[in-house]
């Protein structure tokens, strides 16, 4: 049961994030695929934490997942930033078309 | 206190010769309840009709479910007491204190993004027309 | 055992190689320059509104999570940085977590609460310093009589064996490492992302 359980736990994370990678995939607006892209992003940390106990070295990949979590953070701000920066998507969108036209 | 846990540790653990130690039970629990919640998640990413009512499940059920997971880790791999495993525990707790910390953050930037963008959330009468479009299929 | 680093991988990068590290230290600086080169004479400091961007006051909630997790971050990399020797890190993974941080800064704020801390000047000061700290370990031991980089020769100026010595010139290197590669993260980024003007950025 002991050796199993990280095993177990990381194939049950990857069978859930299936629901999520579809969202990003099909995701009406692009904010659903940022915010699948972020949720995914968070989970790596268990992830990472789980392969460390795995092959024994949670010391090492310990480190990882705090530079993962930071990054994450980064990406999310990132984004964010950029989205309140311009004009709205849709907007943009109809920008487009009458450039087109 | 530590030496008491210690001692109970050790003492359960020699009680059932090759078994798991109840600090590692606890972390199987809350590791087991941080699934759940990512189940929570998942089908509320898959079922809710539009972006606000998604960030609601991913927001809470993601950062809940990502600390319980890292708990439950960082108690499962308490093997012995010692110093470094101790380092471990604190390293995994800093971990589940900057999630704590910046998801919800994340969540309010990329909340704020979409409703300065005009990201127009679904009202009563919008839920109406779609259940009547159910119907006519 | 030429030396006493228990990480592998840094030993390699950082000593047997560390000809190899040095020059792509000089790569990433050169990376810097010529951006600065290109964007620096196209672009006027004039204000340019740009017709896809509009104003965005910075958010109180990411500000003041910033305002917490930078210094959080800062350290992080230090020790990133300095623990290399034993886990996984070293110069390039300590100085990207440094300029994100600095980033980070700029993203929640503004480009010029950044540059005020930050200013591209002394970006490209520390950026040099750090190339200047890798040659001069070099050259150092080179002047102790050995081979250029040559960690071991340090061994006549620094109380310690041989293979400690390598041990402490790998830690100056990988200090000149990260110096260089978070100024000219957040030179890129600065530059990046206001096309040179250096204000009204992302």
């Amino acid at each position: 049961m002991s050796e199993y359980f990280p095993l177990i736990m990381g194939v049950a994370l990857f069978v859930l994030m299936i629901p999520v990678v579809y969202r990003i995939w099909v995701g009406p607006t692009g904010f659903d695929r940022i915010l699948g892209v972020n949720v995914i992003g968070t989970k790596t940390t268990v992830l990472l934490v789980i392969i460390g106990t795995v092959y024994d070295r949670v010391d090492m990949f310990v480190d990882f997942a705090i530079a993962y979590a930071l990054l994450n953070f980064v990406s999310a701000i990132v984004v964010s930033r950029y989205l309140n920066r311009t004009i709205s998507l849709k907007e943009m969108e109809a920008k487009e078309k009458k450039a087109k036209a | 206190m530590n030496s008491n846990l210690m001692q109970f540790a050790l003492a359960s653990a020699s009680a059932e010769g090759e078994g798991v130690l109840p600090l590692q039970w606890l972390g199987v629990f809350f590791g087991c309840l941080g699934l759940l919640f990512f189940l929570g998640t998942a089908v509320g990413m898959l079922r809710f009709p539009d972006f606000y009512t998604r960030m609601h499940a991913a927001g809470k059920g993601d950062t809940l479910s990502t600390m319980l997971m890292l708990i439950g880790f960082a108690l499962f791999t308490m093997d012995d007491f010692s110093l470094s495993s101790w380092l471990l525990f604190v390293k995994i707790m800093g971990v589940v204190l900057f999630i704590f910390i910046s998801t919800p953050t994340s969540s309010h930037a990329l909340m704020r993004a979409a409703f300065e963008d005009d990201e127009m959330p679904m009202t009563e009468e919008d839920l109406k027309k779609s259940k009547k479009r159910r119907k006519k299929k | 055992m030429d030396t006493e680093v228990p990480n592998m991988v840094t030993a390699v990068l950082a000593d047997y190689r560390g000809f190899d590290t040095m020059f792509e230290t000089v790569v990433v600086f050169i990376a810097g320059l010529a951006l600065l080169a290109i964007l620096k004479s196209s672009s006027s400091s004039k204000r340019i509104k740009r017709e896809h961007e509009v104003e965005a006051e910075p958010d109180l909630i990411v500000t003041n999570t910033v305002r917490l997790i930078v210094p959080v971050i800062q350290i992080f990399a230090f020790y990133v940085l300095a623990h290399g020797h034993v886990s996984p890190g070293g110069g390039f993974q300590g100085g990207v977590l440094m300029g994100a941080s600095f980033i980070l800064v700029a993203l929640s704020w503004d480009l010029d609460e950044a540059l005020a801390r930050f200013s591209l000047n002394r970006c490209m000061t520390v950026a040099a310093l750090g190339i200047f700290i890798y040659a001069g370990i070099g050259l150092l031991s080179m002047a102790l009589g050995g081979e250029f980089l040559d960690y071991a020769e340090l061994h006549k100026i620094l109380p310690v064996s041989p293979e400690m010595a390598r041990y402490h010139a790998m830690l100056g290197v990988e200090i000149g490492v990260g110096f260089t590669v978070a100024a000219i993260m957040f030179a890129l980024y600065a530059n990046l992302s206001s096309g040179g003007r250096l204000r009204d950025g992302l």
